[in-house]
């Protein structure tokens, strides 16, 4: 082991000493190493070419002053390759023990809205649950529709609109509204973030799961990306289609 | 109660003390881990014990002894 590692590993143990004739201290100092040594299982588990090849220290602290330097790599490697887990958590300090996720969606609590900043299909979905004349206003400036051209939107859905099979357009349409509805079923599209924030804590079943659902929610979302095209070559045709799927379970 | 008591030192001083003289860059299986985990457990338990036969104590009203130690 290179000195420097010695003389980090040294003084990680100098400061244990110093305190570990104290019961709940040493439950809290295993407690340390177990969690650490569990993170360390995983980078191997998930990520056994680049432990091999890794380099940083075990003792050193790193970006994230709570973690060594392994430990801050192995956050980045499932950043980078399974999920953004640093997504929003720039302060060193920030513990990972038990961490949150930040939603992929719009947050239509607490976010102020612009419907020139949405995606066109998120927009034309905020029709339906979202009822608000200044939708119809931004269709009507920037792509000259208008409301009285289209049938009443329907209070609320179908019964059957949840039921129906998802294939093709229509499994893009309902994509767009369960999207906006928060009510896909996966956390990095239905989590508020003020509120409901999903909190995980580190096991192999969540990791594979934020991981497999992070993937997910990415292509749910390039699906929806789909609407735009047809959007912006017939706007008129897709706010019939999806008027027409709401309130009938059909399209035109 | 204390006299009963059985003398030991709590299982996390002494795993503690033995994990950190060990070099442990990685290489805790999961088992390492769950029996860790379980020395956890027994520890804790050892204090909530401890905690609460120490309030018992303290809720104890005194008594008057029936020998006075020499000294007194």
């Amino acid at each position: 082991m290179p000195f420097d590692e010695r003389l980090h590993q040294a003084i990680e143990y100098l400061a244990f000493k110093s305190a570990n004739a104290d019961a709940v201290r040493a439950c809290a100092s295993v407690e340390k190493i177990v969690s650490e040594q569990k993170k360390f299982q995983y980078f191997r588990q998930f990520f056994p070419e680049e432990w091999n090849k890794s380099r940083s220290s075990f003792f050193k602290r790193g970006y994230y002053h709570n973690y060594s330097e392994r430990l801050n790599e192995f956050f980045s490697l499932v950043n980078e390759k399974m999920f953004p887990l640093l997504a929003g958590w720039d302060d060193p300090e920030t513990e990972f023990e038990y961490f949150y996720i930040f939603s992929l969606n719009i947050d239509l609590c607490c976010e102020d809205i612009e419907y020139e900043n949405l995606r066109v299909s998120y927009a034309a979905g905020l029709l339906f649950l979202f009822r608000d004349d200044e939708i119809w206003e931004y269709f009507e400036s920037n792509y000259q529709i208008k409301r009285e051209d289209f049938p009443e939107i329907n209070e609320s859905a179908h019964d059957n609109l949840w039921h129906l099979e998802k294939t093709g357009k229509v499994e893009a349409y309902l994509n767009l509204f369960e999207l906006v509805d928060h009510s896909t079923g996966n956390p990095w599209l239905d989590t508020v973030n003020c509120r409901d924030n999903a909190c995980f804590d580190w096991t192999e079943d969540n990791i594979r799961f934020l991981a497999e659902s992070y993937r997910e929610a990415a292509a749910l979302l390039d699906q929806t990306a789909g609407i735009d095209e047809l959007f912006a070559e017939n706007p008129r045709a897709v706010l019939l289609d999806l008027i027409s799927l709401w309130n009938d379970v059909k399209l035109p | 109660m204390l006299c009963e008591a059985g003398e030991q030192i709590n299982p996390a001083i002494v795993l503690a003390e033995e994990l950190m003289r060990k070099d442990l860059r990685g290489t805790m299986d999961f088992a390492d881990i769950e029996r860790a985990e379980n020395t956890l457990i027994a520890a804790r338990t050892e204090i909530e014990r401890v905690e609460r036969q120490l309030n018992q104590i303290i809720k104890t009203q005194p008594q008057p002894g029936r020998l006075i130690p020499p000294g007194f």
